[in-house]
């Protein structure tokens, strides 16, 4: 129920807002946000911080450019209704392997994995003409077509990604009330205590990320959409620490807060050049980010439900005075 | 006679055949044999450092046994997993309380239940209709818990999740329990309500009990083995061990374990 008192007023703002809010600022926030939320879903019930979630959607991504429309001449076209599964379940499998290699690893040494996964990926894209076309990866990646125009235009772009997003956000909720769910925050809390019971912990771990593959994957197919296009430089070292930066403005511990700190991340993207000189972005992205972490560690979400806590109470209080 | 020899039948629940364990230079566990008949209440005694965890954790699997080997209802389980001797029957509670603090007791006990078996339906989330939260309401009923399932574990109060720890234990029919301290940390209101859940375990599962309360260990167990720095040093009913020269030397008269 509140997630309608939040969805309808957003199916609401195309009437309201033009193209460049729609394009620029909100489907943009809601496609990272999407990315993020595996992140953030990884870090939250896992309790893994993964820095590998910009390659999974790399992979998804790559894989609607490759099997799919492009200005590149390279790859292997098939029917869309083939591409997109194909797409997910490529993510869906890059994931639950990274699954299985970190599954043994806590706090920073999974950091490192996930990182070297990510960086290796990277450098493996701009090497590799065969499947990734090298430094230049692929142009032209235009979304299906929708009339008279394709899903890659602002309005229906913006639905798409609201839709999307809701129905990850929603993947999240269940998943986590699942038995499989139950037994990712088990491994969390005491792995040890996970096998005592019988639960191997292996397959938690490896379905967690094959999960958040699915979630990242799908954010990935939406950013390709998005900029028409998807290179090395969509999954180097900078979109990888942008999603980390959305993960924790908007707080790890709530699946809405990777879109509460994507939009915050955007607006700041887009208006900092009306603040500061476009070059000190990240300065100026680095103090939101120590002014969060100190003001409210755990995220904006956090600080803003809180906040909503505390009116409620106060208006309680003074109804029975 | 030792019980080792009187229970040394086909039928044991439990059993173990020179066992041993070694930390480099050092036996933790050392050359211990005993058996225990289904059913049984067998409380391990011992000073710290006797070794009494550590045979609990080769049991379980926890620790490799470096020397011996174990039955569990005749199958030798020396070297299976810890999952596989879980799924034969083999239960624990540890000494320090270990728990999924992010999940609620309902959701800790319904994971002890279900497991994740069952193939795809395991992503989808838990019915409210589903006997498997039925089960877990009843190991709640029978651990003492019932008011506190939708309280987070991390919310409960050591004696809590003490009981908790049972409720776990007694999931997906258990063969074999093993209680580590179960009174450890219990204030004296709380033990005689811990004494009351032990005696009232099904009474078709054998339970082997390390306790350091006197009370509670002769009050629910009908035999005892006492470990003394990793070997085995007596065993028998309650008052058989309570008149070994031995064990009294160890409890009244001042020897120490590591």
């Amino acid at each position: 129920m509140k997630y309608l008192l939040i969805l309808i007023p957003m199916a609401l703002l195309p009437l309201v807002l033009n193209d460049f809010w729609l394009s620029q600022v909100l489907t943009r926030a809601l496609i990272m946000g999407t990315i993020a939320l595996s992140l953030s879903f990884l870090a939250t019930y896992l309790g893994v911080v993964s820095f590998a979630q910009v390659t999974l959607a790399g992979v998804a991504g790559y894989a609607i450019a490759y099997f799919g429309p492009n200005t590149v001449g390279v790859g292997v076209p098939l029917p869309l209704i083939v591409t997109i599964p194909l797409a997910l379940i490529l993510a869906m499998a890059a994931g639950a392997m990274m699954g299985y290699i970190a599954r043994r690893s806590r706090g920073i040494y999974a950091i490192m994995i996930t990182l070297a996964i990510g960086v290796a990926f990277f450098y493996f894209t701009r090497q590799n003409y065969v499947l990734f076309n090298g430094f230049t990866g692929f142009s032209g990646v235009i979304a299906p077509a929708l009339g008279e125009g394709n899903w890659g235009d602002p309005k229906p772009l913006y639905f798409l990604s609201l839709i999307v997003a809701a129905i990850c956000v929603g993947l999240v909720q269940g998943f986590v009330r699942s038995p499989l769910g139950l037994a990712v925050q088990a491994v969390r809390d005491a792995p040890g205590r996970l096998l005592a019971l019988g639960i191997p912990t292996t397959l938690p771990i490896v379905a967690a990320f094959a999960f958040s593959g699915l979630i990242a994957g799908s954010g990935g197919i939406l950013n390709v959409w998005f900029q028409e296009r998807v290179s090395s430089f969509s999954v180097g070292f900078g979109p990888i620490i942008d999603i980390l930066i959305i993960s924790v403005i908007g707080g790890l511990r709530h699946p809405t807060g990777a879109f509460v700190g994507a939009i915050v991340y955007v607006v700041l993207d887009i208006f900092a050049i009306d603040l500061i000189d476009r070059d000190r972005f990240n300065l100026l992205i680095g103090i939101v980010l120590l002014l969060i972490i100190v003001a409210a560690p755990n995220g904006l979400t956090q600080l803003i439900t809180d906040g909503a806590k505390k009116l409620r109470g106060g208006a309680a209080k003074s109804r029975t005075t | 006679m030792p019980l080792s020899d009187a229970h040394n039948t086909t039928a044991n629940a439990l059993e173990t055949q020179g066992i041993g364990k070694r930390f480099g230079g050092f036996w933790a566990v050392k050359d211990v044999t005993f058996s225990v008949k289904p059913g049984e209440r067998r409380a391990i005694l011992g000073p710290n450092g006797a070794g009494k965890t550590s045979l609990f954790n080769i049991l379980t699997g926890d620790y490799k046994a470096s020397a011996g080997s174990i039955r569990l209802f005749g199958e030798d389980v020396t070297k299976q997993s810890i999952p596989k001797r879980i799924n034969r029957g083999l239960r624990r509670t540890y000494q320090h309380a270990y728990l999924f603090d992010g999940l609620s007791v309902r959701d800790t006990l319904f994971l002890a239940v279900a497991g994740i078996r069952g193939g795809w339906r395991q992503v989808l989330p838990v019915r409210l209709s589903d006997p498997r939260r039925a089960e877990a309401e009843r190991l709640a009923e029978v651990a003492g818990i019932t008011q506190f399932l939708d309280r987070m574990v991390s919310d409960l109060s050591h004696g809590q999740r003490r009981q908790l720890e049972i409720g776990i234990a007694l999931a997906e029919d258990p063969k074999v329990l093993l209680l580590d301290e179960p009174a450890a940390g219990l204030s004296p209101a709380e033990r005689p309500q811990l004494s009351k859940l032990l005696l009232s375990l099904p009474k078709e599962v054998t339970v082997i009990l390390i306790e350091h309360d006197m009370d509670i260990a002769f009050q629910t167990s009908e035999s005892v083995t006492v470990l003394f720095n990793g070997e085995l040093m007596a065993e028998g009913t309650p008052d058989e061990v309570m008149a070994d020269k031995d064990v009294h030397q160890i409890y009244v008269g001042g020897a120490h374990g590591h």
